[in-house]
């Protein structure tokens, strides 16, 4: 059984942290990994090739950055991030260094679990990207580019369809403003937001449901957009 | 410090306190004045004029010394013994001011009356050597109705200073000088007559024209006249043919005679043009050193307000009459200092001033308008700003060397002012610049320290509630028990942090009664037993301790945190040394831990807030506000805080409180 646990790798400098998501970890089926500074959790990345590993921004010997940096040059699994709010602009920065997702601290473990759950299974989706993504009654056929809804093609421009692509090969994961706006427009409007702004709010009013509550691309505030179809 | 300066121009060098008053000065309290001469005796009458300052509640007391511009420069040692005594003074408290004058007797009177002195410390006159000044302590005691005059004997092992030459009066050099003249003619008479009984035919003229040029180097012109005159006789009458007769034979000899008044005369007025420009080099010399000296008094000013005082005394002193300087508040000028003091301004004269300021250009009396005002206002032109405006009473003498000295106090006094000024915003901003950051400190503190704890109590109850079945009962209780402790260390954060805005934010009122400081320990131990782990306490306490006033919550609240900080950085298993002793003044708590101590450059500042050393063993994390909270406690109880480190083998923190012992120990207790 052992050999089929996810292993997850937490890197955190909090003692406090490992004493409750260790057995939560364990509980919900995965093999926890203990690392207490950024050295160790690079080494153990390395030693035991984790499935997902779990990183705290504040940790003592290294600045959160870095130490996503060193981990992304021989570690292409999924990382989230573990942040305080006042280190958002971090948070961003690392989201675009290639982490996968962020949770915000305090947390529940049901949150945390959810984003590791969405991740991994990224991963795996990756492998192999399907070529159409259903979505309740939306289908979206990334070969043909073609969007439909119960049979009825969905008019988008090739802007909006451009988008509504990334944020669905995202799958789950926050894609970050700088990434949709480099992919869409160019990386010379890496910083223009506001196009974002519209042109979300025109893809939720042609494909959401119910474009006041919107279910399948969600807001990160200052951060990015999620699909969660 | 020169000394010959003219009278309308004085510079006091350090600030006495002066009373504020109406327009006329109205005396509040003794004023001393000193005068001093330049020599060794002046230090002694410092030394009086301290002593009677500290007998009269520390009056103000100056120290002046009239110099003389007719006279040479004194010599170096008598400079050196005016300036020592100068020095001595403004050490001791006192201002210092060198007048000058020809007239020492009216220019003393005069300043004494000005700067409203009640108490006048003179040295005794020591006989005919020093005419001036045996006449001054009877001029003083005959004309001083308002002062006490002190005749200080001076002390008679001082060296007289030497004297010069030169050191005479002018009507005094006058018939000295005439006399002088005669003197050198008949010395010229005698060896004319000597040579004239063994050399044939020598031309005596000669020899009487030396004496007259002699005369004319030495005394100056009228005396050469003298000389030319009395050398012409003598010549003809006892020497040129026929003899004792004044009969002249040849004509030539008018010629000789006129030759001799033209020596005098061109040889006199020489003399007196290398006098002059003696004179005018001392002075300007001395102009210097008064603007040096006015310099550094008003860049010594560390505030706007010493600055303005020091600059309306020296131009009190500099124009010989009132001053007054206004510096802006808001859209209005305030009178921010005056010399004599000074309350309010005539409507015509604030008029005046007024429009110096906002023109940039002298105003008010002796200017064109307002005709009404009676003062003179200028405005002080700084290097960036115009900084105030300076009155000036209209009794000024407008000599061109006061104006001088008078427009270069302006520039120095409004450079003062300036940055004075400016050095008062940078101190603003620092402290706001202070503030901020421990603002923001506080705030990643709050965010981070806050946070952590809640991340834990927040991940185990949920851990709990999702996964609550399938965990071990020992992983569970444990769960429950992180929940615990992180809820009190959430607590201990928010204490710590309302502690500390009570501490800064003034609010902190202390509840002081007789307390055992041993009960006080005891229960401070109590609070922090359960963190403890491995660690033992180790008691030492005597039987008995002094009762202290003391606020018994808060210096429980000092000790927890103390203890805390102890446990935090000792390792497990390791002894925590509680005492309470007691010397003659103070009752001493001591909590000393066997941690890995403190660095002796951190020793002084582990009392500053948010000051956290690295690795703390573990969960005693603490928001570094601790011991800062500790300090405050214990300081705003009476009391006083230290730390010492390392105790031995360069391990262990030892931190003593000590609270002082009331004097009279209540009944009760005895």
């Amino acid at each position: 059984m052992s050999a089929h646990r996810p292993r997850i790798l937490v890197i955190d400098d909090e003692p406090q942290i490992h004493r409750f998501l260790g057995p939560a970890l364990d509980a919900a089926g995965y093999e926890p990994v203990r690392a207490d500074t950024a050295a160790e959790g690079l080494r153990e990345i390395a030693r035991k090739a984790p499935d997902a590993v779990v990183l705290d921004l504040g940790l003592p010997d290294l600045d959160g950055k870095q130490a996503l940096t060193k981990a992304r040059a021989f570690y292409d699994g999924p990382i989230v991030i573990l942040s305080a709010r006042d280190r958002e602009t971090e948070k961003i920065d690392a989201l675009d260094l290639g982490a996968d997702d962020y949770v915000e601290k305090p947390f529940g473990v049901g949150e945390l679990l959810a984003r590791l759950r969405v991740a991994l299974r990224h991963r795996i989706r990756d492998q192999g990207a399907p070529p159409v993504v259903v979505a309740g009654d939306l289908t979206i056929d990334l070969v043909k580019r073609l969007v439909t809804r119960a049979a009825d093609p969905i008019r988008l421009s090739p802007r909006e369809y451009d988008l509504l692509a990334q944020l669905v090969q995202g799958a789950g994961k926050v894609v970050t403003h700088k990434q949709l706006l480099t992919a869409v427009w160019g990386p010379a409007h890496e910083h223009d937001v506001q196009y974002l702004r519209v042109f979300v709010g025109q893809l939720r009013q042609k494909i959401e449901p119910d474009p006041s509550a919107p279910a399948l691309i969600l807001t990160e505030p200052s951060v990015g957009y999620r699909w969660m179809g | 410090m020169n000394a010959d300066e003219p009278c309308e121009r004085d510079f006091p060098t350090a600030a006495p306190d002066r009373a504020a008053g109406a327009e006329t000065p109205i005396r509040v309290r003794e004023r001393i004045l000193v005068l001093v001469g330049a020599d060794r005796t002046a230090a002694t009458l410092v030394r009086v004029g301290q002593q009677l300052s500290a007998a009269m509640m520390n009056a103000p007391w100056t120290v002046a010394h009239v110099a003389r511009p007719d006279a040479n420069p004194v010599s170096a040692a008598a400079a050196q013994a005016l300036q020592d005594a100068f020095k001595l003074a403004e050490q001791l408290g006192g201002s210092t001011v060198t007048l000058a004058s020809d007239d020492l007797r009216a220019c003393a009177l005069d300043y004494a009356r000005r700067s409203d002195m009640t108490q006048i410390v003179v040295g005794r006159g020591r006989g005919p050597r020093f005419p001036y000044r045996h006449r001054l302590d009877r001029t003083l005691l005959d004309a001083s109705p308002a002062a006490t005059v002190h005749i200080v004997a001076g002390d008679p092992a001082a060296p007289r200073p030497a004297r010069g030459p030169s050191r005479r009066s002018p009507r005094g050099l006058s018939w000295r000088g005439h006399l002088g003249a005669l003197g050198v003619v008949g010395a010229a008479a005698g060896v004319a007559w000597i040579v004239d009984r063994y050399v044939e035919s020598a031309d005596l003229a000669m020899v009487f024209m030396l004496s007259v040029l002699v005369s004319g180097l030495a005394f100056g012109l009228w005396p050469a006249v003298t000389a030319a005159a009395a050398a012409a006789f003598i010549y003809n009458f006892f020497f040129l043919l026929p003899r004792l007769t004044i009969y002249i034979a040849h004509p030539a000899d008018v010629l000789t005679f006129a030759v001799f008044f033209a020596v005098a005369m061109t040889t006199g007025w020489l003399t007196g043009r290398v006098r002059d420009q003696a004179r005018i080099a001392a002075r300007s010399a001395s102009a210097i050193a008064a603007v040096l000296s006015a310099t550094r008094r008003l860049s010594a000013s560390a505030t706007a307000s010493e600055a303005a005082k020091a600059l309306a005394e020296q131009l009190a002193a500099a124009t010989n009459g009132r001053a007054v300087v206004l510096t802006p508040r808001g859209h209005d000028l305030e009178i921010s200092a005056a010399d004599p003091p000074l309350e309010v301004l005539a409507a015509d004269d604030m008029a005046a001033a007024l429009l110096a300021w906002d023109m940039g250009e002298p105003a008010g009396s002796g200017t064109d308008a307002p005709p009404a005002a009676r003062w003179t206002f200028r405005p002080l032109q700084g290097v960036k700003l115009r900084a105030g405006v300076v009155g000036v009473a209209p009794s000024a003498v407008a000599t061109e060397d006061g104006e001088r000295f008078v427009a270069a106090l302006l520039d120095q006094g409004a450079v003062a002012l300036e940055r004075a000024e400016l050095a008062a915003d940078a101190a603003d901003a620092e402290a706001l610049r202070r503030t901020d950051t421990l603002r923001s400190a506080l705030l990643n503190s709050v965010s981070h320290d806050l946070r952590t704890p809640l991340s834990t109590v927040l991940g185990s109850a949920t851990t709990l509630i999702d996964y609550g079945k399938s965990l071990s009962p020992k992983v569970r209780d444990d769960l429950l028990l992180s929940i615990r402790e992180e809820a009190e260390r959430l607590n201990r954060y928010v204490g710590d942090l309302l502690d500390m805005t009570r501490l800064e934010g003034g609010a902190l009122v202390t509840r002081r009664e007789w307390t055992d400081a041993r009960d006080v320990l005891r229960a401070a131990v109590a609070r922090v037993k359960r963190r403890l782990d491995g660690r033992r306490i180790k008691w030492d306490f005597p039987d008995q301790v002094t009762m202290v006033m003391a606020d018994a919550s808060l210096l429980e609240q000092a000790l927890v945190n103390i203890l805390e900080n102890a446990v935090a950085y000792s390792p497990d298993g390791t002894t925590i040394e509680v005492a309470a002793y007691e010397d003659r003044r103070n009752v001493v708590i001591s909590i000393e831990d066997q941690g890995r101590g403190i660095p002796t450059v951190e020793l002084e500042r582990v009392f500053e807030k948010f000051r956290r050393m690295d690795e703390a063993t573990d969960r005693g994390k603490g928001t570094g506000l601790g011991l800062a909270i500790s300090k405050g406690f214990v300081e705003a109880m009476g009391g006083r805080i230290a730390a010492a480190s390392p105790i031995d083998d360069g391990r262990g923190t030892r931190i003593l409180i000590s609270l002082p012992k009331e004097r009279a120990t209540p009944e009760g207790w005895l």
